[in-house]
């Protein structure tokens, strides 16, 4: 266990009453957060579900900056974060966007890719951002996954197939060691396979690195499967806050019968 | 054969003008391509640079420091344009296009008038060497060396971690946030050195023809994108050191195919028609192919 978890009693993560409307005001506006309470401890590993539309992807925005809600608060590591700008809460936080060529900078090469990702929440000066020692790190960091790119460090990463992309993004967002990684249905876009190597190895850096991982996704063998805890969202609201040996002795049909979850994109493992 | 001889006497002239329109042109290039975000500030921040330079110099201040304020002056122009875009999400064509209209009024104040000579005046190539006004071939190598260091110096800044975050803004928007980069300092200063580039182009031009006019601006965008489309088919794009490189280049084609253009006839004002269907065809028929070079960049 890593040393944090037991030092501070205080959880890492407080949101606290969410409420965000998009296009308030028009006809039909329905909230996409509605009173969203959720706490994280350090070292959780945090699955969200829930249908479409439940608020899973808008509290995953809120936390990163990406969206500023209407009301509530945020807290991290008991500072208030609520309207800090997404780009100033970088260095604590760090996310897997669903979509590989947003995770990435296309045009620009791994090793440039990798070198803007160390420096997220650094002053970024005037001193080069590429150099023979960093160079010597990312071939050896990247050795050790087995994914072929070592010897590529100065490819662009366009060339790089989905999979890479989303493999690279996901050592990019932990390469900073953040206080709280969020994983926005990152496996969802790739083929079956590569979703399993992702999801691997997603397992692995978080292990290694004792990461506080927020997870969303939409596939219930990985919601059962992966975490100490599963949180079910409905209609804006964390509706339910499964954990311990609850959660380990869920079956899908648990998590069916649980939710009733009629939903088409759920997808019963793959 | 007289038409000939005409444009080949001019060759060394368009070759030094055209160095000094490379400025323009890069400053063009630095929204469009490494922002992705179509500026079209140049058009008031090249004369900008020309009438604060010119007014200056008439005051009888130095030559440095004129030049140094009309790069200042540009700065504030692409600043104040990329704040309009950003703090009033307004288009970025037409925080363009307000603040270049603002700036027409704002010359012709700081100018006094519509046009000027500046006779007697000192000027920033009579200090480095008074031959050079008068010997086309020391023009071209002193503006050479010019660009080259102003290359070198982006070259370096790219490369650094600010400007790398830079170009993040231009490549993937939507990550420079989670990576910590804000788009607003980046947008910032991004449009603060290209516009600062323009304006540092406008007030050479205005000393090496001794000559400002508030309407030296008018059209220029259009000729620096075409000078930037074909600079790009010789250079590529595919590196920044190519991308950088395709200003000087492109430059130094456009003005001689002004020039050749001129000297077959052409009336200077009908010249501005023919850029701008050049441009259209260049950016035109990859899209009729089903994609543009431009299309990413203008989708901004």
């Amino acid at each position: 266990m890593a040393p944090e978890v037991t030092s501070v009693g205080m959880p890492l993560l407080v949101c606290a009453g969410l409420r965000k409307t998009f296009n308030a005001g028009l006809a039909g506006a329905r909230p996409a957060l509605d009173g969203a309470d959720l706490a994280l401890n350090r070292g959780d590993f945090v699955v969200i579900i829930g249908s479409n539309g439940a608020g899973k992807s808008t509290l995953l925005n809120t936390i990163a900056g990406a969206i500023e809600p209407d009301g509530g608060s945020i807290t991290l590591d008991g500072r208030e974060i609520t309207r800090l700008p997404a780009h100033k809460r970088a260095g604590l936080i760090s996310r897997v966007f669903q979509d590989p060529m947003v995770g990435t900078a296309a045009a620009m090469t791994i090793e440039e890719n990798l070198a803007l990702a160390e420096q997220r929440g650094q002053r970024r000066g005037f001193t080069p951002h590429l150099d023979g020692a960093k160079r010597d790190r990312y071939r050896a960091l990247l050795a050790g996954l087995s994914l072929g790119m070592e010897g590529r460090l100065s490819t662009p990463v366009a060339q790089l197939s989905g999979g890479q992309r989303q493999a690279l993004s996901l050592i990019m967002a932990s390469l900073s060691r953040p206080s709280l990684l969020l994983l926005d249905e990152h496996t969802a876009a790739l083929d079956p396979r590569t979703a399993d190597l992702v999801m691997e190895m997603t397992l692995r850096i978080v292990a290694e690195q004792s990461l506080t991982t927020l997870m969303v996704t939409h596939n219930m063998r990985q919601a059962i499967e992966t975490g100490n805890r599963l949180v079910m969202m409905d209609a804006g609201r964390v509706r339910d806050d499964i954990g311990g040996i609850e959660k380990a002795a869920l079956t899908p049909a648990d998590l069916v019968e649980k939710f009733r979850i009629d939903n088409d994109r759920m997808l019963l493992g793959t | 054969m007289d038409v000939i001889q005409a444009y080949l006497n001019l060759v060394p002239v368009t070759l030094s003008q055209s160095l000094i329109y490379s400025f323009l042109v890069l400053g063009i290039m630095i929204p469009f391509r490494l922002l992705s975000f179509p500026d079209l500030t140049s058009e008031g921040a090249f004369p900008l640079g020309g009438c604060v330079c010119a007014t200056l110099l008439m005051a009888g201040y130095s030559p440095l420091l004129a030049t140094l304020a009309a790069i200042l002056a540009g700065a504030g122009a692409g600043a104040a344009t990329a704040l309009v875009h950003l703090r009033f999400r307004i288009n970025s064509l037409l925080a363009g296009i307000l603040v270049f209209t603002a700036l027409y009024s704002l010359n012709m104040r700081i100018l006094g008038r519509s046009n000027v000579a500046l006779f007697g005046a000192d000027n920033i190539f009579m200090q480095i060497n008074p031959a050079i006004l008068s010997d086309v071939r020391l023009q071209v190598v002193t503006f050479a060396i010019l660009i080259v260091a102003v290359l070198i110096a982006l070259r370096w800044y790219l490369a650094t971690q600010a400007g790398a975050a830079m170009r993040v803004i231009g490549i993937n928007p939507d990550l420079a946030p989670s990576l910590g980069i804000s788009i607003w300092t980046c947008t910032i200063a991004g449009l603060g050195i290209a516009s600062g580039l323009t304006a540092l182009g406008g007030a050479l031009i205005v000393q090496l023809q001794g000559y400002a006019d508030v309407g030296m601006g008018t059209g220029i965008l259009i000729n620096g994108l075409a000078s930037l489309v074909i600079g790009e088919t010789i250079t590529g794009r595919q590196t920044v050191t190519r991308q950088l490189l395709a200003p000087v280049v492109g430059a130094a084609i456009y003005y001689q195919l002004v020039s050749l253009a001129l000297s077959l006839g052409l009336q200077p004002s009908d010249l501005k028609v023919v850029t701008a269907a050049f441009v259209l065809v260049t950016l035109g028929l990859p899209m009729l192919r089903g994609r543009s070079a431009l299309r990413e960049t203008m989708r901004a």
